[in-house]
């Protein structure tokens, strides 16, 4: 199993230092006498490229000693995917709704997700945590939160 | 000023009430994340970062540094007791530490932990003063091949000692140089690779992507399985370790000191190979190797004494040379650049207060983490109860404030964000993040040096053999590069004729 993701993973490096390739072509790698910008970015993906290369053919020819379990099986990785959706739901949400009210809810979501609480535990906490850091980061070391529309 | 007059200096420097404040948080939330799993000292150090913005470098670098040797004590606590280890240098000492709180002696273990770190912490420090002056020197004679030959050594060495292949690792250190070109190129002023994106005009962040790589990821690992945390139920009793444990220990504190010292100074060394390679040391050289893993005082001693003592030698190559070895000192080296402070041969010259203060810091710290471990540890038994539900939605939050916080920019979460998932799916495929961060800060300075060696030489390679440090420098590379190889063509030989036969 763990030859398929290494396969997998070596072809997505390929491709990007395919596509880094490229744009350092674009952005010119001059000679070497006197290299230009796209120089180093040149050397350094055409290197990964052919690292990408060996890794997919050792992996391709090597035998697989014992049925390995995939890297995600047995885990709750659907609870790192809604995580991660929900760090990224708050990077649009802070500028909108401000500091305070994104915290908040993402806060009540973490708390919940995490580990199953009674609802009042949940909201008092993360109103909690949501204050205490806002009064430390904002007004006692001066971090400059957004707002947000309503002014919270 | 002759060498007392520096060490005054230091001390003067460091009883300034600011710096000692900063000297004292650094240690303590050291500590913090030495005990607490989810967070190690980078990612601390890249939360504080932007809270040290409005201090002097000085203070910074005390904090900063403090944070490192103090996780260094800390995570020790979780190895003997709960057998997890807050960092990863203190993996080696849960094997022999936690089988002796569980033969009721969790005391002395502690203690042991406690005293031979600051046993090779303060000696490292003495390593530190003596060397890194005379490298400086040194150093000032060394152009760009010699440069770009060293880095190009560290980057190897790091990827040569990587936990899982070296292949991969090779590959992560490309993609950190990759990564690291991101921004205006430094010579012509043009942009690469910022998609017309204002905020990538400047390069990456290193806050953003080592939250992402070593902060969010950690967190996101643990989170996809059910942790249960078992803290071992006694007393822990007296501290002080019996006569006939120092009898055993005392040497094993020496060794690894040395060990530690002088594998933290190798580019790509630093705390965590040095724990595993005094271990194994001592395992070899004890009349009775077969204690080890049931509970023997050294196999704690050891690891602990030779991870404090990375701490020092690591600090060598970064003040005197401006080449940070791990991915620890390429933090450092990124606060200082962020203070305006070049580390180099001219540190020791230009910043003497910043110098000698730091290893005076060392040495108080040395002293309070020894306050803070030894009568304090029950205070650091309860943060070890602190449970996960509450703990990694925090530390969630504070890497999100700590990123957010640089520049207030909503661009910086979304790449810690980024980073963090990418860690994630590294972490799984087994993808080692270290040589990308170390690639990714040396990456700038790698490429001025090759592009003014190409210059110099007229575009002519042999400029690097033809200067004796460069050519040894990086046929050394080479040497451990092939020595990689070649085991697996004899193993493809081998195997190909075995299928002939």
């Amino acid at each position: 199993m763990m030859k398929v993701y290494d396969q997998g993973s070596s072809l997505f490096w390929l491709l990007f230092s395919i596509s880094v390739l490229i744009e350092s072509l674009r952005l010119g790698i001059g000679t070497l006498q006197n290299p230009e910008t796209g120089f180093m970015s040149f050397g350094a993906s055409g290197l990964l490229g052919i690292l990408s290369l060996i890794l997919f053919f050792r992996t391709s020819f090597k035998k697989e000693e014992a049925k390995i379990k995939s890297p995600f099986h047995g885990t709750l990785w659907k609870r790192v995917f809604l995580v991660l959706i929900a760090l990224l739901i708050y990077t649009k949400l802070m500028p909108v709704g401000g500091y305070l009210i994104s915290t908040f809810l993402l806060m009540t979501f973490l708390f919940f997700i995490i580990e199953r609480q009674k609802v009042w535990w949940i909201l008092s906490f993360s109103l909690l945590t949501t204050l205490v850091t806002y009064y430390v980061f904002s007004k006692w070391l001066n971090c400059q939160f957004p707002s947000g529309l309503i002014g919270l | 000023m002759g060498f007392f007059d520096n060490i005054l200096l230091g001390f003067q420097v460091v009883i300034d009430p600011t710096n000692l404040l900063f000297c004292f948080i650094g240690v303590v939330v050291g500590t913090l994340v030495g005990v607490l799993p989810g967070i190690g000292p980078v990612g601390a150090m890249a939360l504080l970062l932007p809270a040290t913005f409005k201090a002097t470098p000085t203070s910074s670098i005390i904090m900063l540094a403090g944070i490192y040797y103090g996780a260094m004590y800390g995570g020790s606590t979780t190895s003997i007791l709960v057998n997890i280890p807050g960092e990863a240098a203190s993996v080696v000492t849960c094997l022999d530490g936690y089988q002796m709180a569980r033969q009721g002696r969790p005391g002395p273990a502690l203690g042991i932990a406690s005293i031979g770190s600051f046993i090779a912490g303060t000696l490292s420090i003495v390593g530190l003063m003596l060397i890194a002056h005379p490298l400086a020197k040194a150093a000032l004679r060394f152009g760009p091949p010699e440069y770009f030959a060293l880095m190009c050594t560290g980057l190897i060495i790091l990827t040569y000692l990587a936990q899982g292949s070296m292949l991969k690792a090779l590959m992560m250190a490309l993609v950190g140089l990759i990564i690291g070109n991101v921004g205006l190129d430094m010579i012509t002023g043009l942009p690469r690779f910022t998609f017309s994106i204002d905020e990538l005009t400047d390069g990456v962040g290193i806050i953003p992507l080592v939250m992402g790589l070593f902060g969010i990821s950690e967190v996101l690992i643990n989170i996809e399985q059910k942790m249960k945390r078992e803290i071992f139920q006694t007393r822990i009793g007296h501290l002080w370790p019996s006569l006939r444990d120092w009898a055993m220990a005392k040497w094993a504190i020496l060794r690894g000191t040395l060990i530690g010292f002088f594998l933290g100074i190798l580019p790509g060394g630093g705390a965590i190979l040095s724990s595993f390679v005094s271990y194994a040391v001592e395992k070899k050289v004890s009349k009775h190797p077969e204690r080890f893993g049931k509970g023997a005082i050294e196999g704690v001693a050891a690891p602990e004494s030779a991870n404090n003592a990375a701490a020092g030698g690591a600090l060598i190559p970064l003040l005197s040379l401006g080449i940070p070895p791990n991915v620890v000192m390429a933090m450092l080296y990124s606060a200082l650049i962020i203070h305006g402070i070049q580390p180099g041969p001219l540190l020791l010259k230009n910043n003497p207060d910043l110098f000698w203060g730091l290893v005076a810091s060392m040495y108080l710290g040395n002293g309070l983490l020894l306050l803070l471990n030894l009568p304090l540890i029950g205070i650091w038994v309860q943060v070890l109860k602190v449970p996960y539900r509450i703990l990694f939605p925090l530390i969630l939050l504070f890497c999100l404030i700590g990123a957010y916080s640089v520049n207030n920019s909503t661009f910086d979460l979304f790449l810690m964000i980024l980073f963090g998932g990418v860690g994630y799916l590294m972490r799984k495929f087994d993808y080692e993040g270290a040589p990308l961060i170390l690639a990714f800060v040396l990456g700038p300075m790698l490429e001025q040096s090759l592009r003014q060696s190409l210059l110099i030489s007229k575009g002519s390679f042999m400029i690097f053999i033809t200067r004796p440090i460069s050519a040894i420098a990086l046929g050394f590379s080479i040497f451990l590069l092939l020595s990689n190889i070649f085991p697996h063509i004899k193993k493809r030989r081998q195997e190909y004729r075995e299928l002939k036969e």
